[in-house]
C-alpha cells in the first residue's frame, strides 16, 4: 500500500487521538451520563439520597477521590450504605472518564450549601475546635493541595456532620492505602461527641 | 447440556436444568412440527391452475381427529412438564434440608454484604466475618441464608447454583444451598434497582474445606467484622 493510500487512514487516526487528547471536551457528557442522576445536573447534591454537592470541588480532590472508590479505599465498610452506592458507579469509569469527570466537576460553580442541618450546633464552640483543622483546612476552610486538604467551607452541614460521623467511627479513612483518610481519622476523633461535631460544622458554615 | 455454557455447582443445579431442558425439548418438538406441517400444507396446496378452493367446517369425524388428538396429546404433555415443575419446585423451594451454616446476605444499591460464621460457625456472634461484594462458601456443606434489603426490590442470583431469589425490603427471606464444585463464579442483581443495578455483582468462591478453613482463619476477628457485629447489635 502506497503512502498516498494510507493518507486517509493516517489523518482518521490522528483526528482520533487529537479528540482523545481534549481530554475534558466530553466531561459535560460523562458527568451527565454517570454522576448527575444522583448528584444533580448542576452538580447541588440530593441530601434526600445522601448524595453530597460536589460542584466546585477541585479537580485533584475529585480524582483521588474517586480513586479511592475504585481502589477499595472508601465505600469499603459494610455500613456506609451511601460509599458503597457510589463504589460500582466509581469503578465503572475509566481512568480516562475520572479525569474527564473531575476536570468538569472542578470547573462547575459551587452550589449554595444547605445549612439546615445542625441548628443546635453553637459556632463559637466550634471555632476553639476549629483550630485543630485550621492547619490543613486553613482559617476560611478552602483547603489546600500541597497538603491534600480539600475545601469543606462549601460543603453541606449534613455532610459534614455525616463524614465527621464516618472518620470517627472508621466507616472512613480505616481502609489499607488510605494515607490521607488515616490522617484525618485522629483529626476527626478530636470531636469528642455529637455536640463538639455540631459545633464545628455550624462555625465552618459561617465561614 | 446447558452444563456445557454454565457449570452445575450447587446440589439442584442439575434438575433446575433438567427441567428446562425437558421443557424446550416438548415444546420445541410442537413448535417445529406444527412449523413444518404449515410448510407442507402451504406448498401441498398453493393455487394450482384449475384448482378450486375449497371451504372446509372441520365438523367431519374424520377432520375433527386432526385437531383433537394432538391436543389430547398436548394436555398430556402439560401434565408431564407441571408434574416436572412441581416436583423441582418442592426440592428446591419447599423442601429444606439442615443447615450445617447459616450466613446473611444484604443487598443494598448497589453492593451485596454477605456475613459469613466465624470459626465458632455461628452466625450473630462476635466472630462473624463480614464481606462485601465477596461471599465465600465451602463445597459439600449445606447452608441456609437470611436475604435481606436495606433499600429497594433486589434479586441474589447466582447462575451457576440456578439459584435466584427476590430480595425485599422489610422482609428476611429465608432459602438455602449446597455448593459441590470449588471455583471462582459470578453473582449478579436480577432485578432493576437503580442507576447501578448493571454493575452491582459480586464474587462467589466455592472452596474446599482446607481453603475455606484457611480463609476464615485469616478473616476472623477483623475490624470489619467487629462492626458489623456492632451494627446487629444495635
Amino acid at each position: 500500500m502506497t503512502a498516498a493510500r494510507l493518507l486517509p487512514f493516517l489523518l482518521i487516526a490522528s483526528a482520533c487521538g487529537s479528540a482523545a487528547g481534549q481530554g475534558d471536551a466530553r466531561g459535560p457528557v460523562v458527568f451527565a451520563d454517570n454522576c448527575a442522576p444522583c448528584h444533580g445536573y448542576a452538580g447541588e447534591g440530593k441530601p434526600s439520597i445522601a448524595t453530597p454537592a460536589i460542584a466546585g470541588l477541585p479537580s485533584w480532590y475529585v480524582e483521588a477521590q474517586l480513586g479511592k472508590f475504585r481502589g477499595g479505599m472508601r465505600g469499603a465498610h459494610v455500613d456506609d450504605a451511601p460509599g458503597l452506592r457510589m463504589r460500582p458507579m466509581a469503578r465503572a469509569l475509566d481512568d480516562e472518564d475520572v479525569s474527564r469527570i473531575a476536570a468538569h466537576v472542578g470547573s462547575m460553580p459551587v452550589q449554595t450549601p444547605d445549612r439546615s442541618a445542625v441548628p443546635h450546633g453553637d459556632a463559637e464552640a466550634g471555632k476553639a475546635l476549629y483550630a485543630t483543622c485550621t492547619a490543613c483546612h486553613g482559617p476560611e476552610g478552602k483547603g489546600n493541595e500541597q497538603l491534600n486538604a480539600p475545601p469543606i467551607a462549601q460543603l453541606d452541614d449534613w455532610y459534614m456532620v455525616t463524614q465527621l460521623h464516618n472518620f470517627k467511627h472508621g466507616l472512613r479513612g480505616a481502609a489499607d492505602g488510605d494515607i490521607t483518610g488515616a490522617q484525618m481519622r485522629p483529626m476527626a476523633m478530636t470531636l469528642a461527641d455529637d455536640q463538639a461535631v455540631a459545633d464545628v460544622v455550624a462555625y465552618i458554615s459561617t465561614l | 447440556m446447558i452444563e456445557m455454557l454454565r457449570p452445575q455447582v450447587s446440589s439442584f443445579a442439575g434438575e433446575i436444568d433438567s427441567l428446562i431442558v425437558m421443557v424446550t425439548l416438548i415444546v420445541g418438538f410442537w413448535y417445529l412440527l406444527t412449523k413444518g406441517m404449515f410448510l407442507y400444507l402451504l406448498m401441498a396446496f398453493r393455487a394450482k391452475p384449475g384448482q378450486k378452493a375449497q371451504y372446509i367446517t372441520g365438523k367431519e369425524k374424520h377432520l375433527k381427529k386432526w385437531v383433537t388428538i394432538p391436543h389430547l396429546v398436548i394436555i398430556l404433555c402439560d401434565v408431564v412438564l407441571v408434574a416436572g415443575a412441581v416436583r423441582v419446585w418442592y426440592n428446591v423451594k419447599q423442601f429444606m434440608p439442615e443447615a450445617e451454616q447459616t450466613i446473611r446476605i444484604v443487598g443494598q444499591q448497589w453492593a451485596w454484604t454477605f456475613v459469613h460464621p466465624g470459626p465458632d460457625g455461628e452466625l450473630d456472634t462476635d466472630d462473624d466475618i463480614a464481606m462485601i461484594d465477596e461471599l465465600h462458601v465451602q463445597a459439600g456443606v449445606t447452608y441456609h441464608f437470611m436475604l435481606e434489603s436495606k433499600d429497594v426490590l433486589h434479586d441474589f442470583s447466582v447462575p451457576v447454583f440456578r439459584l435466584k431469589q427476590d430480595a425485599i425490603p422489610g422482609r428476611r427471606i429465608l432459602g438455602w444451598f449446597k455448593p459441590e464444585v470449588a471455583g471462582e463464579f459470578d453473582i449478579q442483581c436480577a432485578e432493576m434497582c437503580g442507576i447501578g443495578h448493571g454493575i452491582m455483582g459480586a464474587k462467589l468462591y466455592v472452596e474446599t474445606p482446607e481453603q475455606h478453613a484457611m480463609w476464615v482463619n485469616d478473616n476472623s476477628l477483623t475490624e470489619v467484622a467487629a462492626a458489623t457485629q456492632t451494627e446487629v447489635q444495635r
